[in-house]
């Protein structure tokens, strides 16, 4: 297997291929800086909570940033991203809609409470048709495991990754272009 | 009314970058106009009851009622328990 | 390939594969009207144990049913990888019931769980076939539970797919689809079985797909579930397969794309089964318990030829779309 970039978000950094992007901001509000300089163009991102915001601007940069050739080489196969906490902030957020007393389920809401959906998101931004996955791990050396078993069934790269959103503000992701060889 | 109304529809449909006076108050909301999705309609249904007490009994219905924010705002005068 | 070598089911119409088999037989269905399971939540129509079911000792009994069908306990062997499919798990917690259930069976490895939307319990077959192919373990483990709660019902009735009486599947009548709740496993093995006289199946072959079109509508083209089914069919005719299980949610835009999917993979004329009449959409059951019961009504049906091929279909939130053959040699 062979690693074409990397990028990795914390709530205070962003760093790409081992250099750092310069944000202004932090947290929450980091995603939204970083979704104006580098997308800018698609409303569907305020809809999305910060589990599918993470993972799209991940995409959004790392697939930016590629410097490649040829429109062959421009294809992803695949999204493949693992998380240990699910998609635990945002079905929190849906919690607070059908409490008590309080009971107006959201939709809107409610379609995030499934992590796959980030592996939608970036589908659809980027045309993607191959496979999407998500899976839930302890540890992000499972989800090396996994890709290997399925690297030799693609033909061109694929987003893989851990993108991890647990609270408000809290959020992890290293996410990388991979080729079988 | 309008107004108020116009800010609630931002508000749950995640319009980040909007203000009322950027909402036409006859355009259509789906189709062109804003462009809204099956999800939106959804949350505009639940808008009416969390907002206004109203239950949407058929949810078909909502296409002539979401026709605009005043066909909205009409159809809420008309039917409000809130 | 990987061979199953053992597999079970437990639902409200009862526990064990082959009693709900039977009950599917007879044409007995586990859908109900409930009124008060939850607080707030309008009236559904659901299959539902008649006794709350606590999410991992529901997992464990139905891993001892599938293991009691094997030669020799491989649970607790380091070459057996636990993989548990689920949507919503223990309470929103999908890692720790899965930790918990391979501990109990002392098994040393980190389980894997699959959350991949309502098509997470075939995901699980696949990703069970490519670890175990690769050579990284000689055993898989399968399992898919989902329990229903407040939580998802609400989140169904607040997108108006639920209907209020039992589904119908692909019928001009269809008003959406009912929740259900159950659990199931299939244990899959690198190895054949030698000499068993259970009928079971091989899986030979799965494939992912995204529509990339809308995080809750299909594509109306069924672009990803047609993608899947040509991938499935490579190596055989569509004259070859015995029968498709369905995705069959019963909602107007679910089974109207998956019928444009099988006609344009040339398979209008194939049997179907749809199942979701009897368990509900059992959410990261759905997968494991319709594939055991699509290969069971060719194993225990002298009409087919043998050997005979099935695949089993299911797309899910997020655009994802999953398909697999099994092959049927008994």
């Amino acid at each position: 297997m062979r690693i074409e970039s990397q990028i990795e978000i914390t709530p205070a950094s962003v760093v790409l291929n081992g250099k750092a992007i310069e944000v202004k901001e932090s947290g929450d509000k980091m995603l939204v800086e970083l979704y104006r300089r580098y997308a800018g163009d698609y409303p569907k991102f305020f809809k999305m909570d910060t589990l599918a915001r993470l993972g799209f601007i991940a995409a959004e940069i790392l697939l930016q940033e590629r410097v490649t050739e040829s429109r062959e080489k421009r294809t992803v196969d695949a999204v493949i991203l693992a998380n240990r906490s699910a998609s635990i902030k945002n079905d929190n957020d849906y919690l607070a809609t059908i409490s008590d007393g309080q009971y107006y389920p959201s939709p809107s809401l409610f379609v995030y409470t499934l992590p796959n959906i980030v592996t939608g998101e970036i589908a659809i931004r980027h045309h993607i048709q191959g496979e999407t996955a998500f899976y839930v791990l302890d540890k992000p050396e499972q989800l090396e495991q996994i890709i290997k078993s399925q690297m030799s069934n693609h033909r061109s790269p694929i987003i893989a990754g851990w993108c991890e959103c647990s609270a408000p503000n809290e959020y992890y992701a290293k996410i990388q272009i991979i080729w079988n060889n | 009314m309008i107004e108020q109304l116009k800010s609630q529809i931002i508000d749950a449909l995640n319009f980040e970058d909007m203000t009322p006076a950027d909402i036409d108050t006859d355009a259509p909301l789906f189709g062109e106009g804003l462009g809204l999705d099956s999800i939106d309609a959804l949350e505009l249904i639940m808008l009416l009851d969390r907002e206004y007490g109203i239950k949407l009994a058929d949810p078909k219905s909502g296409k002539a009622i979401f026709a605009s924010v005043r066909t909205m705002a009409e159809y809420i005068q008309a039917n409000r328990t809130k | 390939m990987v061979y199953c070598i053992g597999h079970s089911i437990i639902s409200p119409l009862g526990a064990g594969s082959a009693a709900n088999y039977e009950a599917i037989q007879s044409g007995r269905s586990g859908l109900k009207i409930h009124t008060d399971r939850f607080d707030d939540v309008e009236p559904f129509c659901a299959s539902l144990f008649d006794e709350p079911q606590a999410f991992v000792p529901l997992c464990i009994r139905t891993i001892e049913d599938a293991l009691a069908h094997c030669t020799s306990d491989i649970c607790h062997l380091p070459e057996t990888v636990f993989i548990l499919s689920t949507t919503k798990g223990d309470n929103l917690d999908l890692l720790t019931p899965a930790q918990q259930i391979a501990r109990h069976f002392g098994n040393p490895n980190a389980p894997v769980v699959v959350s991949n939307a309502c098509t997470s319990g075939v995901c699980a077959q696949i990703t069970a076939q490519r670890l175990l192919e690769a050579g990284m373990y000689q055993y898989a483990v399968v399992v898919g539970c989902d329990i229903q709660t407040k939580f998802i019902v609400s989140g169904f009735q607040a997108f108006k797919a639920l209907s209020p009486a039992p589904c119908l599947p692909f019928s001009p009548e269809r008003k959406g689809l009912n929740l259900g709740e159950a659990a199931a496993t299939i244990i899959y093995s690198s190895e054949q079985p030698a000499g068993s006289d259970e009928r079971l199946w091989t899986l030979e072959t799965g494939s992912i797909h995204n529509d990339s079109n809308h995080i809750s509508a299909p594509s109306r083209t069924g672009e990803g579930a047609y993608q899947c089914l040509i991938d499935v069919l490579r190596g055989t005719r569509p004259e070859e397969i015995a029968l498709i299980g369905v995705h069959g949610t019963a909602t107007p835009y679910n089974d109207a794309m998956e019928q444009i999917a099988l006609e344009r993979a040339g398979l209008q004329q194939t049997p179907i089964s749809a199942l979701k009449p009897y368990f509900g959409h059992t959410m990261g059951a759905a997968g494991v318990l319709e594939t055991i019961l699509c290969a069971m009504q060719v194993t225990n049906s002298t009409s087919y030829i043998r050997p005979s091929y099935i695949i089993k279909m299911l797309s899910g939130f997020g655009g994802v779309n999953a398909a697999i053959r099994l092959k049927i040699e008994n």
